[in-house]
């Protein structure tokens, strides 16, 4: 507990620095301030922006795509690699097709979406669900092959039902895999929301930052950037805590005495 | 913005495959009787547009049963996919893409005047910057020069290179790098650049840190200019002329309103942009006169030929409305 405190109250302490010095960097002239305005002059924007109906229409727009492309794609995931890690036979049959269509950077489909969606939401939801897919997929078909090979050979002897199998073998052994592919998924999904509201024009906070931008307005345009990031870390610790609730029996979330 | 050259491509290669997107969106579900035609128009969160949404505000669309929504896009050639596609029933853009966009084939028609140079020299709401310090003294010095544009091959380097050749100067020589509005009088106070071709507010924000206009590309390129229009779908011209005649009628209201009342026009920008007050009480307005300048629109095509940004000018009375 005192440890917990004591990186907490770092973590504060390093944060405050980090304020103190984009608060000084430009009031020194060390950048100019009208590029990178001081951290107080951010902090007013920013008081500006949450008293603006559009920023928080923007806010509600943001989380709305983030949420539901990351359900697609969870839902999804799960769903596919139960299917393709339970059937050996099509896990080799998908793994090069899987390996080849992966690596491939969510942000170069932007040309497609536009071309198959145009601007609306679809098309940033395209890029959310196709980047957060394969991190959920990938981590769900490890967590299959992670089964223990005596535990389902006994399983089998006992001629348990392929249900049950799954729910009582499959599932256990891959949740800690598939929580920690959600996990990866939620921080992608918000990079992928914000890349396509700020390049395809969806709207939500990435078009704010593009017409703040387009306005020469450099304050509010940090503003939301902050906004951005403080979401990047509420998104990242309700996760996190969400995962301890969901993985509370597991010997990876024990504290040690 | 320079994006905005990939959704252009991508509408180009909808085009040439031959389907022109989901065109059962192409015109708006019909409206039943007594409700108003749902319309979206795609339009780019700046000054230029600040008629439509200030007609939007007046009650000139509702009042002509047009229940108008406007979604802001990154780029003008962005926008043009969305109007092919049918997305959106009207869209706002710069008169050398519709140029580009038409000479290769995309079933595009202009409607309205969208906005217009002053066209008084020095006093435009697009210009040509230097340092203080430049030895540029006017836009024959440019000759040799660095310029930065925000997207290459169009209405910026054609309408800076006219102010070139009109000097006296060699339009050849001239240099010109592709940089976001945003970014250009950075790059200009840093030395990146020699100039850069701006439009408000970034004129105003480039003077406020010293810079000096040397040239009003748009004045020197032709008489009162027209600078971008309105435009829909050839399709919806077709199936539903009735709705382009209102909107029509409806933008004629919203540019002469917006000519006669430049306070309430620098009030609306706030609204949809994020420039601040301060900023807008000081920077020079477009003009936004009724009708499109078609012998502008003549000129400009023959500066995309000049300049070989196309091999053959489109029929304009195809693209004039």
């Amino acid at each position: 507990m005192r440890a917990l405190h004591r990186g907490l109250s770092n973590g504060l302490l390093g944060a405050a620095g980090f304020v103190a010095l984009l608060e000084a960097a430009p009031r020194l002239g060390l950048v100019p301030q009208r590029y990178l305005p001081p951290a107080s002059r951010i902090a007013v924007a920013l008081g500006e922006q949450v008293r603006d109906a559009a920023f928080w229409v923007a806010l509600l727009d943001t989380l709305q795509t983030w949420a539901t492309g990351l359900a697609i794609a969870v839902a999804a995931g799960v769903a596919g690699g139960m299917l393709i890690g339970s059937v050996p036979l099509l896990r080799e049959l998908t793994a090069s097709t899987v390996e080849f269509l992966r690596p491939i950077p969510s942000v170069a489909l932007i040309p497609l979406a536009v071309l198959l969606y145009g601007t609306g939401r679809t098309a940033t939801l395209l890029l959310v669900v196709y980047a957060s897919f394969w991190q959920v997929l990938v981590q769900v078909l490890h967590g299959v092959a992670d089964v223990d090979p005596v535990a389902r050979d006994t399983a089998r002897s006992l001629h348990l039902s392929a249900w049950l199998r799954l729910r009582a073998l499959v599932w256990p052994t891959a949740l800690p895999y598939t929580v920690t592919g959600i996990r990866l998924a939620t921080s992608v999904a918000l990079i992928l929301t914000i890349t396509g509201e700020l390049i395809i024009g969806t709207p939500g906070l990435g078009n704010e930052i593009a017409v703040a931008q387009t306005s020469g307005a450099v304050p509010a345009m940090y503003a939301l950037v902050v906004v951005t990031g403080l979401l990047g870390v509420a998104v990242n610790l309700a996760t996190r805590s969400g995962e301890r609730r969901l993985l509370r029996w597991h010997p990876s979330q024990r504290v040690a005495p | 913005m320079r994006l905005a050259a990939i959704p252009l491509s991508a509408a180009l290669l909808l085009a040439a495959a031959g389907c022109g997107g989901n065109s059962s969106t192409g015109t708006p579900t019909p409206a039943a009787p007594g409700q108003p035609d749902k319309v979206a128009a795609g339009v780019i969160a700046i000054v230029d547009v600040a008629p439509i949404y200030l007609g939007k505000q007046k009650g000139f669309f509702s009042g002509r049963n047009i229940d108008l929504t406007l979604q802001t896009s990154q780029g003008g050639a962005a926008i043009v996919p969305g109007v092919v596609s049918g997305q959106f029933q009207f869209g706002f853009s710069n008169v050398t893409s519709l140029i580009l966009a038409k000479s290769r084939g995309l079933p595009i028609r202009m409607v309205s005047n969208g906005v217009a140079s002053t066209g008084k020299d020095g006093a435009d709401f697009g210009g040509v910057l230097v340092k203080a310090d430049s030895p540029i003294q006017s836009a024959k010095d440019l000759a040799g020069r660095t310029v930065a544009v925000n997207t290459l091959k169009n209405i910026g380097d054609t309408t800076v290179r006219a102010s070139v050749r009109k000097a006296g100067g060699d339009p050849a020589t001239v240099q010109f790098v592709e940089l976001g509005f945003p970014d250009q009088p950075a790059a200009l106070a840093a030395g990146r650049v020699d100039a850069i071709w701006v439009v408000e507010p970034f004129v105003t924000a480039a003077k406020a840190q010293g810079a000096r206009l040397v040239a009003s590309n748009y004045v020197d390129a032709a008489a009162d200019l027209t600078v971008a229009t309105y435009f829909t779908s050839q399709e919806l011209i077709a199936k539903n002329p009735d709705l382009v005649k209102r909107f029509k009628e409806a933008m004629a209201e919203s540019l002469a309103y917006a000519s006669a009342h430049p306070d309430e026009v620098r009030a609306v920008i706030g609204t949809y942009t994020q420039i601040t007050a301060d900023v807008t009480a000081k920077i020079t307005l477009p003009a936004w006169p009724a009708e499109i300048n078609k012998a502008s629109v003549q000129t400009l095509t023959d500066l995309a030929v000049q300049d070989k940004l196309l091999d053959k000018a489109p029929a304009l009375d195809e693209l004039l409305p």
